[in-house]
């Protein structure tokens, strides 16, 4: 409930702002989100394993996205395209998550239908 | 329903969370449709000025028409003003003179024709291709040989020579009263044929120089060849005409 608010309410401030990213901030904000993303669907996955602990979910969520935002800029600054590799790991982790997930859900209903046999 | 059971520092955490990856990810979709529509308007940009272009020249082409149609009426007002008396007769011949001299008036009569081809020789000197390209220094060469010899008139590609002409390098062009030309170079010249073919063909003269290179020259004398008159713009923005006085200072360095 409170999450589908705050992600209404995510979306609807950033409708609301009249500036957009410029193409160079833009960069940046591209490889935070896919960082971040890793981290919703690393806490997904660990919440599946029960897991989930909140300290480590939500610093992961802020610190990925720093640090593959410092990397970028660094990258950038070496002339070197340091977006690739945040793209490569995060992306990897996030079909690995998804997999840990689809496993998770799949087991849990394979179960509840077997019980359901029985 | 129990509200406080939503508001854990568990929930309170995550939605901030998701209220900042949602900002973030509609931010960033509206960013990038924002650059995306930027990146076509650059293309369209460019048709754009293509299009400007063609009608630019079409338009060029309509009020060069127009220009000439001009021309033929100061003409035939030139003509009356001669006819009616002694004063606007000497005028009359003193502008004609002077328009003959700056290339104003289409002339008509006997001289040379040069042809400048680029060399056909297999290039033998490596890495030198442009050895055997004519460039803007050879043209000016043989305009400069040709008036040396006399000629009172000359073009290239039949654009007047005028006192402002230039002849300069355009990449595979050579540029000539701000217009752009290519091979062959044909340079008319009307003066005596004859004395401007010697001039040309002289032993170590510009043509034997040109053709060491292979170059494809052809000097012809003709008897009879017509000259456009320079039709560019005659805009003088910093010579004036000065006033002759008695103590003239313009001789200055006596």
């Amino acid at each position: 409930m409170i999450i589908i608010m705050c992600l209404l309410l995510g979306v609807v401030i950033a409708l609301a702002l009249p500036f957009t990213f410029s193409s160079i901030v833009s960069k940046f904000i591209s490889v935070g989100i896919l960082a971040a993303l890793d981290s919703v669907f690393g806490g997904l996955a660990a919440s599946a394993n029960n897991s989930f602990k909140m300290k480590i979910f939500v610093t992961g969520f802020f610190g990925n996205a720093l640090v593959a935002v410092l990397l970028t800029y660094m990258g950038s600054l070496l002339n070197i395209d340091l977006t690739i590799a945040a793209i490569v790991v995060f992306g990897t982790r996030i079909f690995q998550n998804f997999a840990i997930l689809r496993r998770f859900v799949l087991e849990r209903y394979m179960s509840k239908k077997e019980t359901k046999n029985l | 329903m129990n509200i406080k059971k939503y508001f854990t520092p568990a929930h309170i955490s995550i939605g901030i969370v998701c209220l900042l990856l949602a900002f973030f990810i509609t931010m960033q979709i509206k960013s990038v449709n924002v650059i995306n529509k930027n990146g076509n308007t650059d293309k369209l940009r460019a048709e754009n000025l293509a299009m400007e272009l063609k009608n630019e020249q079409e338009k060029n082409i309509e009020l060069n028409k127009q220009l000439l149609l001009a021309k033929q009426e100061i003409d035939s007002f030139k003509e009356e003003a001669a006819e009616t008396n002694g004063y606007s007769q000497t005028l009359t011949t003193q502008l004609q003179r002077a328009e003959l001299l700056a290339g104003l008036t289409a002339v008509e009569g006997s001289g040379v024709q040069v042809t400048l081809n680029d060399s056909n020789a297999i290039n033998n000197l490596p890495e030198n291709a442009n050895a055997y390209v004519i460039h803007d220094m050879d043209i000016l060469q043989v305009i400069n040989e040709l008036r040396d010899a006399g000629a009172e008139a000359i073009a290239l590609n039949g654009e007047r020579i005028v006192s402002t002409s230039e002849i300069r390098c355009a990449g595979a062009t050579v540029s000539v009263n701000n217009n752009r030309y290519s091979i062959p170079y044909v340079i008319t010249a009307i003066g005596d044929p004859v004395n401007m073919e010697n001039a040309l063909l002289m032993r170590n003269g510009v043509v034997d120089s040109l053709t060491f290179y292979g170059f494809d020259i052809e000097v012809k004398k003709v008897n009879s060849i017509k000259l456009n008159a320079y039709t560019g713009p005659l805009n003088y923005k910093y010579a004036v005409p000065s006033k002759i006085t008695t103590n003239t200072q313009t001789n200055g360095g006596q």
